[in-house]
This record gives C-alpha cells, structure tokens and sequence, in this order.
C-alpha cells in the first residue's frame, strides 16, 4: 500500500497533505506524518482546455485521505466517477493519480505531462513494474464507499475544526 | 468612525479595448474626477497584475502621474479578482478615519493582447501550488464546486444555463457590457465545454476595461453604509465545504452589521458571477436568500430587471465582463448608476443595493453595501 506524506498540527490535530511547515488554521510548525494512500472523492472535473504544460482532456480529482486529509491527482477519465466513490492513489515522481490503472492508460497519462520523452517512458515502465507487485494490497474489510450524496455531510462535519464551529 | 459618501462613479466600456492600461484608467478616473469637483487629497490604485500584463511596476506612482496626480498621496491595493473591492475598502478606510477628506479610487485592468493560454496562465497564479501543479486552472475549481453542487441538488445544468441566459439579457441592455448580445438556453447547454460541467457560456470572458470611484466625507446622498471582508484558505482543499464560500458568508456578516441592517433591505444586486453557478451559491452565502432558496428564486423570474431581486443588472461578469481589478469597483459603479437613475436602458427601482466580488477561488472576498440616502 502506498503512503503519503503529509503533516499534522499538534495543537488542533489537523492533516493536510502535502505536508506544509506551518498549520494554516494556527500558527505552530506541523510535524511529518505517513498516509495511507486511499480515499473517497470528493469532486471531479475534466478540462477541455488544459493550461500550458498539460494536454487536454485532463482529469483532476480531489480526493479525501484517511484523516481528512485532502489531495489533488490525476486520473485516466472521470466518466465512471461518482462523488463519494472509493479510490487507491498511486504516487509516481511526486505526482498522484487517482484509481486502479492498466498499464496502457499509465503509459498514456505520463505523456500528458511536460518532461522528456526518455524520462516519461522511464516513469511508465516503473509505475508498470511497481503496479504489478503492488496490486490491491488495500487493507480488507474497508467499509463501503458512502452514497453518492449521503456521506458528504459527514465528511464536511469531520474536517471541520472545532474551533470553527459556528 | 467618519461617514463615508460617493461622489462620482465612472467607468469604460468592457470588453476587447485597443487603449493601453494607463488610457483605460485616465478614461475612467478623469470622468470622476469632472463629476465629483473635488479635487482628492488621496489616491487608491488597483491593477491585478500590471507587471505581467502590461510590464508596469510601482503602479501607485505610475498612475498617479499620468493621471497628473504626482502630488497627491497613492497606494496600490491588491487581492487577486476582488482586487477593486479590496480598493474601495482601503479609500473608506481612508475617509473614516479621517486621514483623507476625498479619495479617488481608480482600478484597471488590460489583458486581450494577451494570447489566452497566456492569460490563463498568469491568472492562475491566484491557485494554492500544489493544486495549481494539477493543471488545476480557475475553471477547473470552478468546476468541482459546480460538480460537488449539482451532486448535492442544489441546482442542475439548466438552472446554470438560466443564470448565463438572464445575465446575457441584461447585459444586452448595457452599453458598457462586453457581451452586449442575448443567448437561449440552446445556445448555452450546447456551448463549448470547458472544465465539466462546465461550459463556455458559464464562464465570465477575458475584458479589458477600468472603473473609478470618487469618495467623500462630505454627504452626497448616496452612502457606503457598509463594507466587509471575508477570507479563507488559499487551497480550496482545505475546505469544510466546497458548495458554500466562507468569505463571501463572513463578508456579508461584517457588511450588514457596519450598515445597521440586514439583506431584507437590498432593492439590486451586482453578484461576482465568474462561473454562472456561483451567481446562486453567493445569493445565499450572503444571506439575500435561505438556503435552497435561490434557484427556485431565480426560476421563477424574480432575478431578472423586472423581478423582485434584480441580481447583476449590468449583466454581470459573465456578461458585463470581467477586467479583474476594475470588477470590482465597476459593480459599485452599476449600483449608483442604479440608486440615481442612471442606469439608462435596464434602470430598477431601488435605493439599497449589494456588490459581491470574490478573490482568487473565494480566498479574499467582499461585500460592499450602497444606500441611496433621502
């Protein structure tokens, strides 16, 4: 299973990713924390007109991590994602993408990134190498993903810091 | 705190302009100027991104000299799209405090030279790194939230459709409006998509154009009764909510309790409608409706000139146009336009209005509250 880097305030508790110095709810350095690379959509979009250094169509995820932690990630489509779905994030070169892929769509989306042919190709073949000793190693009896609307609640009511109820 | 009054309100035409940055700005300050006859004693200036834009820097000075105001103290105020807002509130502030007597605040902004890809680009800038590293542009956060709003029902594609058709027909009725032109539902649902679901026609176009304020301790009838702001994280990620804007929610708190009142007196309102959708989401983050209320508002006809609630008369961002810095101030323009029966062609009878006016993705937001005084 992958991990992700990420940081968490040690006077509210609060983890963002990626890891930052200081806590943008308070004041006080953050210290480095580890997680693990899964979480439930958050929202989507696939631009059609990408900005210079991407190819369109780009797909563009945001994702909630285990600990309310949130990140953005590429995908191969978002056709067959739903808010609220469950996905594995695989991190390549410091770049997160967002679902199970094949070894054809990871090839095609590093080419939607500025960068080297060689080096591109390079990142293919590891993503490709470490996808097949890394299939599914998910933690098992997960629970299900929330309803498409039903879980968002929730997840708003979690993230939110106390100290900001009003 | 002093009592802040507007003196003069002007502004140029939106849209694609072949004047320069500084002609823009002179065009807007200068009518002003004519029409307050009271010479200021302290300058705002406001561009969002002169140095890449146009190549300008120490812009306060620059401005203030070609306006031939060298000897009058400026400053530039900057907080990404709201930028004018942000402008306005440091001239109030001026005033109220009593550090100046009449301020002229002057916004523009010049950006059609500008290859899109490019101006795209530096915009975008406004985005927290890391989600700006996904190639996420403003369109593309604009289109989560629209995503995350559609799937929660708040609205639905028609309903953003509607809010790019009722703008388009007010801003038809506008001779300063960038799109000056009317668009059916048709021609918006089956627009170009841009970042899903979001479509061209949803999106407020690239203007050029400047707005210029005249303020005053002297009373003139038309007061700022109130002004707020409101901020939140730079990465929308961060966020409790993606379908509600919580500077817009703290701005409007701030502004009403400056006025002394609340959303029931707004008569018309100038709403930030970059990406339609947000027309509907700020409608009630500023508390002119409860919430759910406000796409069934808007169904029923009561947002448009002849509704209960004009909401952006002018015809909005998405079709007034959008000159960053000069947004802002350009809604403060419409209302008094407004309040004075000025606004020829799409006049509505009010004497209480609201401008809303977001910065970045909702990062830096205002609300400013204008009240036509007997």
């Amino acid at each position: 299973m992958e991990t992700i880097a990420a940081s968490r305030c040690p006077n509210c508790g609060w983890v963002v990713a990626p890891p930052v110095r200081i806590c943008p709810r308070h004041p006080v350095e953050m210290v480095p924390v580890e997680i693990s690379g899964y979480g439930s959509v958050l929202s989507y979009t696939t631009l059609t007109v990408a900005p210079e250094g991407f190819k369109p169509p780009l797909h563009i995820a945001v994702v909630e991590l285990p600990g309310g932690a949130r990140i953005f990630c590429h995908g191969k489509e978002t056709r067959a994602l739903r808010i609220g779905r469950r996905v594995a994030i695989e991190q390549v070169d410091g770049i997160f993408y967002f679902a199970s892929l094949g070894i054809a769509d990871r090839v095609s989306l590093f080419w939607k990134r500025r960068g080297a042919a060689p080096e591109r190709t390079r990142e293919a073949v590891k993503s490709s190498i470490k996808r097949f000793f890394d299939v599914y190693k998910r933690p098992s009896g997960e629970t299900t993903p929330p309803a498409e609307n039903g879980g968002r609640a929730n997840e708003e009511e979690k993230n939110q810091d106390p100290a900001e109820k009003r | 705190m002093r009592d802040v009054w507007i003196a003069a309100a002007a502004m140029t035409r939106f849209g694609r302009r072949s004047e320069t940055l500084e002609d823009l700005m002179a065009d807007a300050a200068l009518e002003a100027l004519r029409e307050a006859d009271r010479p200021p004693d302290g300058l705002v200036v406001t561009a969002m991104d002169p140095e890449e834009f146009v190549g300008a820097g120490n812009f306060a000075s620059h401005i203030g000299t070609y306006l031939g105001l060298s000897h009058v103290p400026g400053l530039r105020v900057e907080t990404a799209t709201s930028s004018g807002a942000a402008a306005l509130y440091a001239g109030f502030a001026l005033i109220a405090s009593g550090f100046h007597n009449h301020v002229l605040v002057v916004g523009g902004e010049k950006m059609t030279h500008a290859s899109t890809p490019r101006v795209s680009e530096i915009i975008s800038r406004v985005i927290d790194p890391h989600e700006r590293s996904y190639g996420a542009t403003m369109p593309a956060l604009a289109g989560m939230v629209a995503r995350a709003a559609l799937a929660k029902g708040l609205f639905t594609e028609m309903d953003m459709a509607r809010v790019a058709v009722k703008n388009h027909a007010h801003g038809a009725r506008n001779p300063y409006a960038h799109f000056q032109q009317p668009v059916t539902l048709e021609e918006v649902m089956s627009s170009r998509m841009i970042a899903d679901p979001l479509r061209l026609m949803h999106c407020c176009p690239i203007s050029d154009g400047a707005a210029a304020i005249l303020l005053t301790s002297d009373p003139t009838g038309l007061k700022l009764a109130g002004m707020g702001q409101g901020s939140d994280y730079l990465a929308i990620r961060y966020r409790s909510s993606l379908t509600g804007f919580r500077a817009t929610q703290d701005a409007a708190k701030a502004a009403f309790k400056m006025a002394g009142f609340g959303p029931e007196r707004v008569q018309v309102a100038e709403i930030h409608d970059a990406f339609a959708p947000f027309e509907i989401l700020a409608l009630e983050d500023t508390g002119l409706f409860p919430p759910s209320k406000a796409t069934r508002a808007m169904q029923n006809g009561e947002l448009t000139l002849e509704g209960r609630l004009p909401v952006n008369p002018s015809g909005g961002l998405n079709a007034r146009g959008h000159a960053l810095a000069a947004t802002g101030l350009a809604q403060v323009v419409e209302l008094v336009w407004q309040l004075t029966g000025r606004a020829v062609g799409r006049q509505v009878k009010a004497t209480v209005g609201l401008a809303h006016s977001i910065g970045g993705m909702a990062t830096n937001n205002w609300v400013t509250l204008v009240e036509q005084v007997a």
